[in-house]
């Protein structure tokens, strides 16, 4: 049960911080931060399919209400809730995944971390601006916004990673 | 794709804009200077047109009661409190909504150009479809020549906009204004939205590809102005019985 009040809190975290941190901070046009995939990442490893969609499209649907974007984010992160198992079971350690870890860098290792959560990453924020221009004339736009953006919004996840977690056991 | 036109999850909702609200009263002073100074540039410019500011030449002449002018548009002063403007479709919040008279489809515009339209309403918030959208198309006029087109973003640059759909057979100076065309009957016609900045041809095609300046910004955009065109149900229904018949 304290698990489940733990990610209810980092629910809310996570959406003031993508709200009214991270929408706020507009750098460029090929820049958006979107640290909400992070939220979805570190969710536990036996966590079924179902609720794993469930979760981050109300997590998507929160995040539209207070950003304009009518879907973008839900529909963002039910797929990548959708192709998390698939690259979870791609990159699986030889003896099958711990269920007391986390999907966190600290339990997981760096070189790991950087491979599954750096293509979920690039999955999530390709869908999410193919979805937002709607148009393959825009394929070059697409792809200039969407490799500066998923590095960067790596970067800052690794950085609230270290900030607010620790190596569990 | 459409935009779902719904107020329901997006920041018009009541819960949603009174949030941005409160960001809104911190984050409010950032522009404050820049700001106050356009306010003060449109007054100037208003008040060097009011008749009590001139100075008359004939003081014995006749005084009459206009009744050539009838007023056409009606506007309501709003705040932006939430605005976006490097996604590919940006909307702005606005602090006021149905109870102050605002609806669907009614343009936006500040002391220095156009803004937006008004996209959907709640009782207290709205939020607007701003020209910083793919699918915005307002019709737009160069002022010398008269020649328009519509208004376009490529998602790019937000300062920088185009307009479609003029033919090459028009010369098009740069530098020279852009303003609004009015034939929607959304904003009047002459509202300025910015200055032509590039013209070049478009291979095959016989239509020019022109770069506009807005000639506002729209990151330090705060005050304003919604605009109710009074006669507008007046003409959709007389361009609907052209239309039938």
């Amino acid at each position: 049960m304290g698990r489940f009040y733990t990610f209810l809190f980092r629910f809310l975290l996570f959406v003031f911080l993508q709200v009214f941190i991270f929408n706020q901070l507009e750098i460029n046009p090929y820049i958006h931060i979107m640290v909400s995939p992070l939220y979805i990442m570190l969710l536990p490893f036996e966590m079924s399919v179902i609720r794993l969609l469930l979760v981050s499209f109300l997590l998507g649907v929160f995040i539209d209400a207070f950003s304009n974007t009518f879907g973008l984010h839900a529909s963002s992160l039910v797929f990548l809730a959708y192709i998390r198992p698939v690259v979870f079971r791609w990159f699986a350690p030889r003896d099958g995944y711990d269920n007391i870890k986390t999907p966190s860098i600290f339990d997981m290792g760096n070189r790991w971390f950087l491979i599954v959560f750096g293509s979920l990453l690039i999955f999530h924020h390709l869908w999410f601006f193919t979805m937002e221009s709607f148009s393959f004339g825009e394929l070059l736009l697409i792809l200039q916004k969407t490799f500066p953006s998923a590095l960067l919004s790596f970067t800052v996840c690794i950085i609230l990673q270290t900030l607010f977690l620790k190596k569990s056991n | 794709m459409t935009i779902p036109k719904s107020s329901y999850f997006t920041t018009a909702s009541y819960f949603a804009g009174s949030l941005f609200e409160i960001k809104h009263s911190i984050t409010k002073h950032f522009n404050l200077e820049e700001n106050n100074r356009n306010l003060q540039l449109e007054n100037i410019r208003l008040r060097s047109n009011t008749p009590s500011f001139l100075y008359e030449v004939g003081r014995d002449s006749l005084s009459f009661i206009d009744t050539s002018y009838q007023q056409q548009y009606h506007y309501i002063p709003a705040t932006v409190i939430n605005s976006t403007i490097t996604k590919r479709n940006n909307f702005f919040t606005l602090n006021a909504g149905s109870i102050q008279g605002l609806k669907r489809g009614l343009g936006v515009f500040s002391s220095n150009g156009i803004v937006g339209i008004i996209h959907a309403c709640s009782e207290h918030f709205s939020i607007v479809k701003s020209v910083l959208t793919a699918d915005i198309n307002i019709d737009v006029m160069i002022k010398d020549n008269g020649a328009f087109g519509l208004l376009k973003w490529d998602g790019k640059n937000p300062n920088k906009g185009e307009i479609s759909g003029i033919t090459n057979d028009i010369k098009i100076s740069t530098d020279s204004k852009v303003v609004t065309r009015g034939g929607s009957g959304i904003f009047p016609k002459g509202l300025m939205v910015g200055k032509v900045t590039e013209v070049q041809s478009i291979e095959g095609k016989s239509v020019w590809r022109v770069e506009i300046r807005f000639s506002e910004k729209y990151a330090a955009l705060e005050n304003v102005y919604v605009i109710k065109n009074l006669f507008f149900s007046e003409m959709l229904a007389l361009q609907n019985e052209s239309e039938g018949n």
